[in-house]
């Protein structure tokens, strides 16, 4: 796979630059707990017909920052970043929480901060 | 007149999903206006508990708890990440009988899928036919791998067990004696109103559709994208086992049924292959060291993509392991497509997409 870092000012433009509707699949929004606030955000892309070919964006956080939305470009992406929401206590735009964790549920269960 | 909407849900537990998901529909006297979803009501935390509770070694049998139906292609596609980041080199014999186990559930799958959609026409008795011709193929599943359902057949460097040559008798057999039940299958969904015209134009996603919502398996190809992880990967050896890329077009209820039903005929032969050209050698082989790095594993599950990325910096303990299910991201198609339908046809569309939640709620 091939990674290449963006920034979240820049995010957005790279994909939109990449993204080709008929020759790239989103696959998921990706997140990896690095330390207790930081945590790397991946956006996965394949490659229709196109054998082994991953391309992997990503950047690292904290979870005050805010990450942009790729939904007006990729509609499906909407379940990965309320997936990312729930699961890393991160905030996405325009994504809210309660998709997968209800009100009780404990809260952003990957990030490190979350203890048992 | 003012026009009055009503709100419907379909789920979480539902007599034509038996599944934890809810569906709730905002209809105009019976056509479909809008859809919200819930999908969370049995999140599981397996993700968590492959980070925190479980050796890398001893994940493949957790992940293949995730869904009875998926479980080869979870320990799989797992197994395959960790491979590749200890550099390991799998036997030919090995990987020949996991695309075996892969495509026999593959089988399976797809006719509980078809037998499902019967259900929800109501023809119960098609339902029940192929339900009956399923049965020998998940006992083939328990000659191989000792369960029916949820084996515990792929390890870290290979299979848990071989076949020998009274078991791949047995899977020609069974599989000669699937084949010509299938081919009726496809001539009765053809031509049986009920399963012909009844689903043609129904549920459907349009090929322009389909890309926009990133659609996968079935749901994808049955629009005519040629998209399969079977093809685009060379995890496993598909190249030389016969695999065809099955499409249709109409993106509709029968597209979908169609694609399932000759991409069966194409597990068959892939099967008969396999059992042809089994190569000698090892069924495992002994791994040292721990995983180190990140990697992604894509596999094609019965109902799409599946991928894993794991990573690992050298320790028993893994840092992260991410499973990306085929139903959770086709959610956001699903729910396109049921928009302007009839809330009639409802049942029949869901078991269409053939939805697995316990993957979804891993």
């Amino acid at each position: 796979m091939k990674k290449v870092e963006v920034t979240l000012k820049n995010v957005c433009n790279v994909i939109r630059e990449f993204y080709k509707l008929k020759e790239h699949q989103f696959l998921t929004l990706n997140g990896v707990a690095i330390d207790e606030k930081t945590i790397e955000i991946q956006w996965i892309f394949s490659h229709y017909a196109k054998v082994d070919k991953i391309v992997v964006f990503y950047v690292e956080v904290t979870e005050d920052e805010l990450i942009p939305s790729i939904v007006d470009l990729i509609p499906s992406a909407i379940i990965s970043q309320r997936e990312l929401v729930d699961m890393f206590g991160v905030k996405v735009q325009d994504s809210e929480s309660g998709l997968y964790l209800d009100e009780d549920s404990m809260k952003k269960p990957l990030s490190l901060g979350c203890a048992l | 007149m003012s026009k009055k909407t009503i709100n419907i849900p379909l789920g979480s537990q539902h007599i034509s999903l038996l599944e934890p998901i809810r569906f709730k529909f905002v209809c105009e006297n019976e056509k479909i206006l809008e859809v919200d979803s819930d999908v969370g009501f049995v999140h599981r935390g397996v993700e968590r508990a492959c980070t925190t509770k479980f050796k890398y070694d001893a994940i493949p049998y957790v992940v293949a708890r995730i869904c009875g139906l998926c479980a080869i292609t979870h320990s799989l596609s797992y197994t395959m990440a960790i491979e590749s980041l200890l550099g390991a080199n799998v036997s030919k014999r090995a990987n020949y009988l996991r695309v075996l186990m892969v495509e026999l559930d593959r089988i399976h799958s797809h006719m509980l899928c078809l037998s499902h959609v019967c259900e929800n026409t109501g023809y119960e008795a098609m339902f029940m036919k192929i339900m009956g011709d399923r049965e020998p193929v998940m006992d083939l599943q328990e000659l191989i791998s000792g369960n029916r359902i949820q084996f515990d057949y792929v390890s870290i460097g290979g299979v848990n067990r071989d076949i020998d040559p009274e078991i791949a008798r047995k899977i020609k057999q069974t599989l000669k004696e699937l084949r010509p039940k299938i081919q009726d299958l496809i001539t009765e969904f053809q031509n049986n109103w009920s399963l012909s015209l009844r689903f043609k134009g129904i549920g459907a996603l349009s090929m322009q559709k389909a890309y926009e919502f990133n659609a996968i398996g079935p749901l994808a190809r049955a629009a005519g994208i040629k998209t399969d992880v079977r093809s685009e990967s060379s995890e496993l050896p598909y190249n030389e086992l016969g695999f065809e890329l099955i499409t249709k077009e109409g993106g509709d209820i029968y597209a979908r049924n169609m694609v399932r039903l000759y991409e069966i005929l194409n597990s068959i032969s892939m099967c008969e292959n396999i059992v042809d050209g089994m190569p000698e050698g090892a069924i495992i082989t002994k791994l040292k060291g721990k995983p180190s790095g990140e990697v992604i594993s894509r596999l094609e599950a019965p109902r799409g993509e599946l991928m894993y990325y794991v990573k690992g910096h050298g320790k028993a303990m893994l840092d992260r392991v991410r499973i990306k299910t085929p139903t959770f991201s086709s959610i956001p198609a699903f729910m396109d497509i049921f928009i302007g339908q009839e809330y009639a046809d409802a049942p029949a569309i869901l078991a269409s997409f053939d939805p697995c939640m316990s993957c979804t709620a891993k």
